[in-house]
């Protein structure tokens, strides 16, 4: 195999052909570094790229796979993190002036549960200030989107979107608050996966908003999300909200069939006027491949979940400005002016309408359940249109109702899912004329997962989308 | 008199200790009374027997 070709590999291919020594973990991590060489320059995936701490983990690797150490499910594999996770003596930005000096003393629980599962830490992706979005500057560069390089790769976590979709990574854990890994996915046509939100460990990784912040792995395959899941979930004494529940096998249930399983396709978010007719038509057809593959399909209503961007901004946005008020007293000037705009129109919000929308949360916690009582799989579009292009997102606001329209509506599809604390994955669901990704949403049970990804797959493995590679980035 | 909605958020952001530049008032004005109306949806919702919470207890 070319070294070039390597970094085609899924995660999953890549430690099987390390482990059966088909491929040097040298040669693998070369290979991801030829193509950050050569690629990055434009497309701004990486903050941080550790060259020699990788090659030296991939030499480590190389050595104990000459002495016959017993492999580990990510033995050899380069991953790169999202910028917001601690790194023991390596920069760690959140994408923010404010952190441009930010060398934590130990890495976050997921990093270290990667690195006991195998991995070999590749770098530190780019991410939206403090993993908001909206960064109209990026003090870091713009990250480009593989697929169209005028469009948004999504946000927050842009650099793992930009860095699977152009293989520079074999796989990567981003962050989803609101949508900020499940959004990228969608945007780059990759798999992004956020977890219930006790499943996963979030120490070491900078809040945003404590109880609706959850690691999110990325990836190029929905088996190389259950492999990474299954490395990084479980119990963390650090983080005493983790849930005690065990962690099962994810990739168990992959390649089993879905016949049977019922699949409920949300109606509100379907029959949104806004919604891009060609994303529509992408989730009836998602929902006519589910169906072939024996899923019982029907329309579901969850009638809150209209409102779930502006009930997720005012909770999200304020918990964030609060978490940030040291920033936003002494150091505003060191934000972006849309981070900085954002967080002090949120500051602002008067507890009484803070209570309201916590409230309300509840109750569309309350009308998911219920629905999935009917289903065991909600279907919808990940975003309501393909990736815009920067210009439109990075723009000043033109008065109330176009920050309404830009800022509120798209967030009702990704929001809905850590208001209401359920699991939710991102996967390709095909692509607009104009060749622009489109992602089709799942969400499920708390700690549905296995059945998440198991849907997820048996769609993955009946469509073509997840093969494509994205054009016009290799000249 | 009513306030003008520049003068609301100078007010509000004197009272909670945030500096704002001149400049950006009327973007985070607009942001903020944005974010109200929209909140204001949700005073048509019956809340009254709901109680907010952070974690709920099928995550434990």
């Amino acid at each position: 195999m070319a070294r070039d070709d390597l970094a085609f590999l899924s995660a999953v291919e890549t430690a099987e052909a390390i482990a059966t020594k088909q491929v040097s973990p040298v040669d693998v991590v070369q290979a991801y570094l030829a193509r950050i060489d050569r690629l990055d320059g434009r497309l701004h995936a990486y903050i941080t790229v550790l060259r020699d701490d990788a090659l030296a983990e991939a030499r480590q690797a190389e050595q104990a796979l000459r002495r016959g150490d017993a492999l580990r499910p990510l033995f050899g594999v380069p991953i790169a993190v999202k910028d917001q996770f601690w790194t023991k003596g390596i920069l760690t930005t959140n994408g923010s002036r404010v952190y441009r000096d930010f060398v934590p003393s130990e890495d976050a629980t997921i990093v270290t549960r990667l690195k006991q599962a195998g991995a070999v830490l590749l770098g530190k992706l780019n991410l939206s200030e403090l993993a908001m979005g909206g960064t109209q500057q990026p003090p870091y560069g713009i990250p480009r989107n593989p697929w169209d390089l005028e469009r948004t790769p999504g946000e927050s976590s842009s650099g793992s979107g930009v860095a699977l979709a152009a293989h520079l990574c074999a796989a990567s854990v981003g962050e989803d608050t609101g949508g900020s890994g499940r959004g990228p996915a969608s945007c780059c046509s990759v798999v992004g996966l956020r977890p219930t939100f006790t499943r996963v460990s979030r120490y070491g990784m900078t809040p945003m908003c404590w109880f609706t912040d959850a690691a999110a792995p990325m990836t190029k395959t929905v088996r190389d999300c259950a492999l990474v899941l299954g490395a990084i979930a479980g119990y963390d004494a650090q983080d005493p909200s983790t849930s005690r529940q065990p962690v099962p096998d994810y990739t168990a249930p992959l390649g089993q069939s879905i016949r049977g399983v019922r699949v409920g396709l949300i109606r509100e978010l379907q029959e949104h006027d806004d919604m891009h007719p060609e994303v529509r038509q992408a989730v009836y057809d998602a929902l006519g491949v589910l169906r072939q593959l024996g899923a019982e399909v029907q329309e579901i209503s969850i009638p809150l979940v209209a409102l779930a961007g502006a009930i997720f901004v005012g909770i999200a946005d304020t918990e964030g400005a609060g978490a940030r008020d040291e920033i936003l007293r002494h150091r505003a000037a060191d934000l972006d002016p849309a981070s900085r705009t954002r967080l002090q129109a949120a500051a602002l919000v008067p507890a009484k309408v803070y209570n309201r929308a916590m409230k309300a949360r509840v109750l569309l916690r309350q009308q998911c359940m219920q629905a999935l009582q009917q289903v065991d799989v909600l279907v919808s579009a990940t975003m309501p249109h393909p990736p815009p292009k920067h210009s439109a997102l990075t723009a000043p606001f033109r008065g109330a109702e176009d920050v309404r329209s830009r800022f509120f509506f798209r967030r009702a599809y990704t929001g809905c899912y850590p208001l209401a604390a359920l699991p939710a994955i991102s996967i390709p669901g095909g692509f607009t004329s104009d060749q622009l990704p489109i992602g089709l949403q799942l969400g499920a049970r708390p700690f549905a997962e296995a059945t998440l990804l198991q849907v997820a797959h048996a769609y993955e493995q009946a469509t073509p989308w997840h093969a494509r590679r994205a054009p016009g980035i290799e000249g | 008199m009513a306030l003008s909605k520049e003068d609301r958020v100078r007010e509000l952001a004197r009272l909670v200790d945030i500096p704002i530049m001149e400049s950006e008032i009327a973007e985070v004005a607009d942001r903020f009374d944005s974010l109200l109306q929209e909140l204001a949806r949700l005073t048509s919702l019956d809340l009254a027997d709901i109680q907010p919470v952070t974690i709920f207890p099928e995550e434990a």
